[in-house]
């Protein structure tokens, strides 16, 4: 079988090069009609590719959703200080596994992406921020790198544009919390990763001082594919408030987890039971995290009903995030799954904040005794108190990341907390 | 569709249902062997620092690694910025990061000792006392581990022969604790040294092991 597993409902826009060696290289990559994107940028000039980014309604990829072009209009437009275009590789989220494949598959799409991004805002460099433990990927992001400067594609006269633009891979060492944009910029700076108050935002005042925009690997490489067509073409999917394709990253128990390009506003369960080929050994489904661990859990009801783009997941009582769709049937521990997500959060606190750094690890300390057969039934109203004092309360959203989790399943699964508290018994282990 | 699991391309033998070769998912024929200068200055801080061979005592900045470090500083507008990538860089070498490798390196970008004290300390990857010649790192994050992850890691410290976070006997793994390592798709996934294997199962871990020793025998 050939490599990406594609089913009918899939767009390839962002995929068409997975699964190809020959798209790792500038020729394989110029097949693929690469480097038109960043030629009709260069043409059509700096204002034009903001507007051209806006008319697409392209949405940022990294979780937030922000729209790309507007963002990319808070910049000065005049470049009287250097301006940094930062490419946000820190891919951390629980869940999310699509910037690494657009990486180690097409490289050449992030480096076009890149181009585009920089020109567009005026930077003459771009800093691309990889997490350490993407020590493959970033081999062959190198290699295709060399290779572009090679043929004059980065540097200092982009494809004979006059335009100067290098791009400098940056490597990090192991912390989830560079993903998030101002403690990115820390790090890149050479300092403990730790995230700043905004504002100043980093238009104004971001990596070393200067005016900086950050943008997540999938946002990036869409671009040279809405300046090659037009926004109004990348109009044709999604919705009119989530426009586009977007890579969903489905993992857990589903009979072919994997990353699938699809139209946002595609439904929840067809995603489930088609495209994935339904759960795993044929059992119910339980629950689903749809964007990445950091965002609230949603019952099995609440999916039923539930389009996956922004506004869908919102009024499903979620969020889409980074599109990361964790499926969890019925064998599954709820409890001790939210344990091993606070675990992770208080390993990854930054220590900053009070109710993060305190918090984090309080919350993972109650929900082992619970999980443990120690716990008691205040103990659920002390973690939804505490995760309440978690929210809204710190310089970055790590600590809401956890709440959001632990507030939620207690909602919706109360009945393993009390099962496992009142008799020990974990509902739905197997 | 069979109730068999469904996988994906990880490794060699392990390319699940595609027909793909280990090296065409891991693009190691496209990237060839890069040089210990670093390449070309853009690339120059993406080079590995998990290597088999490690030698605590080797000097930090000769021949080809001076001059690596040379173009790193080329690329950033402060010598702050050079920290990370000169880390990296120590660690890619001596195999850990000691005390002494701190303060070495707080003196070559004229940083004070307790500011390279505090970054090196806050990061997960640099290793703060020796490690194995291969370091096995297991995600149990929520991915993996409603795929079973936590058998996995069992698995590791069965064949080995050790207790996590620790050396086996012979010197040759350390087992430990990964988080969310990005190919949640492909569980279980671990990362060994500077690769990662995806798709691994209990079962998988004693082939596993063995061809890692015979890499050492190979010298890769």
């Amino acid at each position: 079988m050939a490599y990406p597993y594609l089913h009918e409902s899939e767009t390839r826009v962002l995929s068409e090069g997975f699964g190809s060696p020959e798209a790792r290289t500038v020729a394989g990559w110029r097949a693929l009609g690469g480097y038109q994107g960043i030629a009709r940028a260069l043409e059509i000039g700096r204002e034009a590719t903001i507007e051209e980014v806006k008319a697409s309604g392209l949405r940022g990829r990294g979780g937030a959703g922000f729209p790309t072009g507007l963002k990319w209009s808070f910049m000065p437009k005049e470049a009287r200080r250097p301006h940094y275009l930062l490419c946000n590789a820190d891919e951390s989220e629980p869940g999310t596994f699509k910037d690494r494949e657009i990486i180690r598959w097409t490289p050449h799409q992030l480096i076009e992406g890149c181009l585009v991004g920089s020109y567009a805002i005026g930077a003459s460099h771009c800093y691309i921020y990889l997490r350490g433990e993407f020590f493959e990927s970033t081999q062959v992001l190198a290699r295709a790198l060399e290779e572009a400067y090679g043929e004059g594609l980065v540097g200092s006269d982009v494809m004979g544009s006059g335009v100067e633009i290098d791009i400098t891979l940056h490597v990090g060492a192991g912390a989830y919390i560079c993903g998030e944009e101002t403690g990115l910029m820390s790090s890149l700076e050479g300092r403990r990763g730790e995230p700043r108050i905004k504002p100043p935002f980093p238009a104004a005042v971001g990596a070393f001082g200067m005016p900086s925009t950050i943008n997540n690997v999938e946002t990036l490489a869409a671009t040279p594919h809405i300046l090659r067509h037009g926004g109004e073409w990348y109009r044709q999917w999604g919705t009119e408030k989530s426009p586009g394709t977007k890579l969903f990253c489905v993992s857990g128990h589903v009979r072919r987890p994997g990353n699938y390009e699809l139209p946002l506003g595609f439904p929840m369960m067809e995603l489930i039971e088609d495209v994935c080929g339904g759960l795993s050994g044929g059992r119910a489904l339980k629950a689903v995290i749809p964007g990445g661990s950091s965002v609230p859990i949603m019952s099995a009801e609440e999916c039923m009903e539930c389009d996956l783009c922004y506004e869908g997941v919102e009024a499903a009582g979620s969020m889409l995030g980074c599109a990361s769709v964790i499926v969890m049937d019925e064998t599954t521990d709820i409890v001790k799954q939210v344990r091993r997500m606070a675990y992770f959060y208080a390993h990854e606190s930054c220590g900053q904040c009070t109710p993060c750094r305190e918090g984090t690890a309080w919350a993972t300390r109650i929900l082992q005794r619970i999980e443990d057969g120690r716990g008691t039934e205040d103990d659920l109203e002390t973690l939804v108190e505490i995760s309440e004092q978690m929210t809204g309360t710190t310089i970055c959203v790590l600590s809401d990341s956890l709440a959001m989790p632990i507030i939620s399943s207690i909602e919706k699964f109360r009945d393993d907390y009390l099962a496992l508290i009142r008799t020990g018994e974990r509902l739905g282990a197997a | 569709m069979s109730e068999a699991r469904f996988r994906n391309p990880g490794w060699a033998g392990n390319t699940g249902d595609f027909e793909l070769t280990e090296a065409e998912v891991r693009g190691s024929e496209y990237v060839g062997r890069r040089s210990p200068d670093g390449g070309h200055p853009s690339v120059a801080p993406s080079l590995p620092y998990m290597l088999v061979a490690k030698n605590p005592e080797a000097p930090l900045l000769e021949g080809p690694y001076r001059e690596r470090l040379g173009k790193i500083r080329s690329r950033y507008p402060t010598a702050r910025a050079a920290l990370i990538p000169l880390l990296n860089m120590a660690q890619e070498i001596r195999g850990h990061i000691s005390p002494a490798t701190m303060n070495e390196v707080a003196g070559i970008l004229g940083l004070s000792e307790a500011f390279v004290r505090g970054v090196a300390t806050f990061y997960t990857m640099y290793n703060k006392r020796p490690v194995g010649r291969f370091l096995v790192q297991v995600c149990t994050n929520i991915s993996c581990n409603l795929a079973g992850a936590d058998e996995v890691l069992a698995a590791f410290l069965e064949h080995t022969g050790t207790e996590l976070g620790e050396t086996s006997a012979d010197g040759d793994f350390t087992v430990a604790e990964a988080e969310c390592l990005a190919a949640c798709g492909f569980p279980t996934c671990v990362q060994i040294n500077s690769r990662y294997f995806e798709d691994v199962s209990p079962e998988d871990v004693p082939a596993l092991l063995a061809r890692l020793r015979r890499e050492v025998d190979e010298g890769y």
